[in-house]
């Protein structure tokens, strides 16, 4: 019921947003109250880049998001709305037009036009800039900016997610004078961009200290600094929150949010993950080339006491490999099943001969990943599978990644950039993607179909089937579709993003004033 | 004080050998539903968790039990590990000197200029975590001491001209080791090997308490301590219970190693 | 002063020689840990750019290139850009530097004020339940592991009683409990040595002497007993240098304290080579300049070391 009440929260955020930015904001009707004008936010890591085009990590995009704007917005309820473009539409098959804001500044007071839309994408997959954004772009074949308010993108084949994809990361608009100015280093340590806030300071393994734009075109946010603290021991991140250090934390442990709960001042506040937990799968390797085997495996999992215990409901149970939330996500597909006496049947046929099936953990890469392989491990050694564990740094499992090398299976936390099966299943298990272990010539055809039309029927059609064969050859064991809690103090008013972001504009985030 | 430390190490390597017998469960059992259960005496089954459970409901006392095996597998295999090429090395200084003496003994200069664990971290990170790696890695950063006194115990036989004397005769170099060296410097390196276990033991358990030791589910102290620090504030016992147990080892073992020295070597102290 | 200087001589030349092993066993050791590029990109980056980055950091030269080109740069101060900072490797660890400082000096001031008159109390109320006790203790501190003595202090001083804060480097309240760890060890070896170089003194001849004359106890300790045990504190520190060091890996990891300590395991887990060698390059000669001075300072005092 908790997540119901939340859920509705949510959806009246959203409607909200409208009156939002035109600045009317209902009256608050509770009874805690601040006078804050300074919003403090405790995150897990430092920023490594203020560059919005220089990575994809979570603790560099919460800042750039908001530093920066992209053409179109993906809103905390999953919605794509206008950014810096007011309106777009596809013309033909290939080339959509979009109409872009006027009269925005960047924080130097630089006027802002096309001409830095059209740089900033360039800028994406341009191979002298070298970028870590490269791979958003593909699609894109050529960009015209024909007068300072219009901007319209050729794609070489029809690509229906265009506007998603300018949505996220690598999408963030950059000021294409001062970077010409002042070069990429300097950008990169004296960010200039049209966000709600602009850059001040910035203490290496401490703190940003960024303040509000006064002229933001959105409405001037609901406070005058915001502050970004690195407390990447989650005990202190905790310890902050509960002492009212800190308004707003970041990666609540299930585990400790009884604490935040139980303590007058504070709320847990979360996001359903805008994708999916997974045990990714090695098929090369016998005898995880056997679909049954991998059939008896993901049988073989108590997800429900996975979720509910150690997760302590902070999840729901996949029911395949498209994220809840997502566009074509099948809601009448039952959660996976835990059924360890079919699993047992399933191995007999299989051929089982007790071979060595491995999983390679990372520890803390992401929430739970450790206990989870453990637990996971226990359960299929129950079903009567020869399962270990092997704990490996995040350095090798980022080379095993890129050199395809994993004994048996893995954790991955598939993000679904897009809000789509393209930016997330497609993306990650197609041709020559980077967990391209297994090949059906039947899911190959139907997600390169998928990919390049325009025809949602017919997407939501091929993504049923891709889905139907998945649960049958299990490229992906998925696991749980957890919860991205966060901490808040309860005079903030603010929607957590599925996708990891720190919305503050004005319409997602306020003050309850006293 | 010496008979304490005895029955202690005693009782740890019986209650190691017999971990299976002794422990009320099975270590590497899991129950989810009964996940960081205090610790408690009364039990339906009559089999209580006395020390509580850890966050995958595993009962901390048999962990506990169960992790004295890897303490002492690695301790001790480490320490002869580190003896054997310890005391290979000092012998090498001593006999051969000149060039061989000065590598050996900058070899043993260069280990000391700088935190061993950072190399060992290293090596653990190359080679992945497994029992023979922790154990050669431990045993070789205890090396030197047993080199440094096996050497200065051939400088003083060779500055008394005998052992020459013995070569010239036609006596073998074994058996000046035999007959002459290891009697003398027997009951230093009973008192360092000591010494070297307790600190063996201790480096394994911070190499595991750094998520660089045994690979789970096999329990040992230091990867006790690692899994139950996020849960310090509720679940106390997951890393206190295994913590003192090792905190105990430490000082035992170390104590013991202080009395032999100055029972059997004083000369020793001031290393 | 005649011998000292073939003596400084020698000491430096093997000093030299112990930098050279260091290094070049670090070198070896981070190559083989593997290939840094791939935690740069991310991980649908295409073959090609993982070549070029990989031209770009000069990690595509032949090994022993790599290592004639790394010890001609260290020579000169410089250990290349850190692959995950994007900065000269030195700055970064310039930059973590004083946070180590910080802490190991706190941690042996901290322990040799508490030390120290602990020591002297100990020796002349000999045996009575103070000695016991403290002597008790240190040698708990002696042999606990250090990182189990910050679990402890953690749980205890911060959880528990909610007194001071348990990770994070902001004001001395942070700085209490890690160098309470860091220190441990110092603090109960130096309580021993000065307990037992008290009780040495205690039983001289030129003290009963002294109290004989009718000067007070409290003086006659204060004033004789303190210069003597200053001698073995000194050594200590150098001796247990690098074994503070040592410490400070485990002690910054387990306070999230931002010094070269985590920086340093941080930095294994990236690959960051340039920052590894750089901290192990720098500790080493921090350690060998710290014995070189003592060995110095007794040289000067004690012509007798210099034949040893």
């Amino acid at each position: 019921m908790a997540e119901m009440t939340r859920r509705d929260v949510l959806k009246i955020a959203a409607a909200g947003a409208t009156a939002a930015l035109q600045g009317v904001i209902p009256s608050p009707a509770h009874s805690q109250g601040t006078q804050k004008r300074e919003l403090v936010v405790a995150q897990g890591g430092d920023v490594a880049q203020f560059d919005p085009h220089m990575s994809t990590s979570s603790n560099d995009i919460r800042i750039s998001f908001n530093l920066f704007d992209n053409l179109t917005s993906r809103r905390p309820d999953g919605k794509l709305a206008p950014g810096l473009a007011t309106e777009w539409k596809l013309q033909g098959q290939t080339t959509w037009v979009f109409k872009l804001r006027q009269g925005v500044k960047w924080h130097n007071g630089d006027p802002f036009s096309s001409a830095d839309a059209k740089f900033s994408i360039e800028r994406t997959y341009d191979p002298n800039t070298k970028m870590r954004v490269n791979t958003v772009f593909t699609t894109v074949d050529r960009i015209e900016a024909p007068d300072p308010a219009t901007l319209i993108i050729h794609t070489k084949k029809p690509d229906p997610l265009l506007p998603a994809r300018l949505g996220f990361y690598g999408g963030q608009i950059v000021p294409k004078k001062y970077l010409d100015a002042v070069g990429p280093d300097t950008f990169n340590q004296k960010p200039v961009g049209t966000g709600p806030v602009r850059f001040v300071s910035w203490t290496k393994d401490d703190r940003v200290l960024l303040e509000a734009n006064p002229d933001y075109w959105g409405g001037r946010v609901d406070f005058d600094r915001l502050i970004v603290r690195a407390l990447p021991e989650m005990a202190p991140r905790v310890a902050a929150l509960l002492k009212g250090e800190v308004d707003l934390i970041t990666q609540v442990p299930p585990d400790q949010g009884e604490r935040v709960k139980a303590n007058a001042g504070t709320l847990v506040s979360g996001a359903l993950y805008g994708g999916l937990y997974v045990l990714a799968v090695n098929s090369k390797r016998p005898p995880l080339d056997n679909p049954l085997v991998k059939q008896a495996l993901s049988l073989a999992i108590d997800r429900e006491t996975i979720v509910k215990e150690l997760w302590r409901g902070r999840g729901v149970v996949p029911s395949g490999p498209i994220a809840k939330g997502d566009n074509h996500f099948d809601a009448s597909l039952p959660p996976l099943a835990y059924d360890p006496k079919e699993a047992r049947e399933r191995l007999r046929k299989a051929g089982y001969k007790n071979e060595e099936i491995v999983i390679e953990t990372t520890a803390g890469y992401m929430a739970g990943d450790r206990p989870m392989a453990e637990a996971v491990q226990a359960m299929w050694r129950d079903a009567g599978v020869n399962a270990k564990v092997e704990l490996v740094e995040y350095s090798v499992r980022a080379q095993k990644n890129r050199d395809k090398s994993f004994k048996g299976l893995w954790w991955s936390d598939p993000t679904s950039t897009l809000r789509d099966p393209d930016g997330m299943m497609w993306r990650l298990l197609g041709p020559g993607g980077p967990q391209d272990y297994w090949r059906h010539p039947e899911f190959d055809e139907l997600g390169n179909a998928a990919r390049f039309s325009v025809d949602e029927k017919f997407r939501a059609d091929a993504y049923r089937k891709m889905t139907k064969l998945s649960l049958e050859h299990f490229p992906w064991i998925p696991v749980i579709q957890p919860y991205e809690d966060y901490g808040l103090q309860k005079h903030v008013e603010w929607t957590p993003d599925p996708l990891q972001q720190l919305e503050i504009r004005r319409f997602n985030f306020k003050f309850r004033r006293a | 004080m010496a008979l304490g430390g005895g029955v202690f190490v005693v009782l740890l390597v019986v209650t190691a050998l017999a971990a299976p017998v002794i422990a009320p469960h099975d270590p590497v059992r899991q129950s989810l539903r009964a996940r960081l259960a205090a610790p408690t005496l009364s039990a339906a089954d009559g089999k209580a968790h006395v020390l509580g459970t850890d966050h995958l409901g595993r009962d901390v006392l048999s962990r506990m039990i169960h992790g004295a095996r890897v303490s002492l597998l690695v301790g001790f295999a480490a320490v002869v590990v580190g003896g054997i090429v310890g005391a290979t090395l000092g012998l090498l200084a001593g006999f051969r000197g000149g060039w061989t003496d000065t590598m050996i003994m900058t070899l043993a200069d260069a280990q000391l200029a700088f935190p061993f664990i950072l190399l060992a971290i290293g090596i653990i990170a190359v080679l992945g975590p497994s029992f023979p790696t922790l154990i050669v890695v431990i045993g070789l950063s205890g090396w030197v001491t047993y080199a440094r006194v096996l050497r200065s115990q051939v400088l003083v036989l060779r500055s008394r001209e005998f052992v020459d004397a013995i070569h010239a005769l036609g006596g073998s170099v074994a058996r000046v080791i035999a007959r002459h060296i290891l009697p003398n410097v027997l009951s230093s390196l009973v008192v360092i090997a000591t010494l070297e276990l307790a600190r063996a033991i201790v480096l394994e358990a911070t190499l595991s308490f750094l998520g660089l030791g045994v690979q789970p589910p096999t329990p040992s102290w230091g990867g006790m301590v690692h899994e139950g620090r996020e849960y310090l504030d509720s679940a106390w016992w997951i890393s206190t219970a295994p913590g003192i147990v090792l905190m105990l080892t430490s000082i035992v073992v170390s104590r013991t190693g202080d009395w032999l020295r100055d029972l059997l070597d004083p000369t020793l102290r001031g290393e | 002063m005649h011998g000292l200087l073939p003596f400084l001589g020698s000491r430096l030349l093997r000093a030299a020689v112990a930098l050279w092993l260091v290094s070049t066993v670090v070198f070896v050791v981070m190559r083989l840990s593997g290939d840094p590029v791939p935690l740069l990109l991310p991980p649908d980056a295409p073959r090609s750019e993982i070549f070029r980055v990989r031209a770009e950091l000069g990690l595509d030269r032949p090994l022993p290139v790599q290592y004639v080109v790394f010890l001609g740069n260290a020579l000169r101060g410089d250990f290349g850009r850190s692959i995950h900072f994007r900065q000269p490797a030195f700055r970064v660890v310039l930059g973590y530097l004083p946070a180590t400082f910080e802490l190991g000096l706190t941690a042996f001031v901290l322990a040799a004020l508490v030390a120290l008159p602990i020591g002297v109390v100990s020796a002349v109320r000999r045996n009575s339940p103070v000695d016991q006790v403290t002597m008790g203790l240190a040698l708990v501190g002696q042999s606990a592991p250090t990182f189990f003595i910050g679990i402890l202090l953690i749980l205890v001083v911060s959880l528990k009683l909610g007194l001071l804060p348990t990770s994070g480097r902001e004001d001395w309240r942070n700085l209490v409990l890690p160098a309470l760890t860091l220190g441990a060890f110092a603090m109960a070896s130096i309580a021993r040595l000065t307990r037992s170089a008290v009780l040495e003194v205690l039983r001289a001849d030129y003290i009963r002497t002294a109290r004989a004359k009718g000067l007070s106890e409290a003086l006659v300790v204060a004033k004789h007993t303190l210069k003597n045990a200053a001698v073995p504190i000194v050594t200590i520190t150098g001796l247990q240098f690098g074994t503070l060091l040592g410490g400070a890996v485990v002690t910054e990891t387990v306070f999230a304290w931002p010094g070269i300590g985590r920086l340093a395991i941080q930095s294994i887990y990236n690959r960051d080579y340039p920052v590894v060698q750089c901290t192990v390059f720098l500790s080493a000669v921090l350690f060998i300049v710290i014995n070189f001075c003592i060995d110095l300072v007794y040289g000067l005092l004690d012509p007798r070391v210099r034949s040893s």
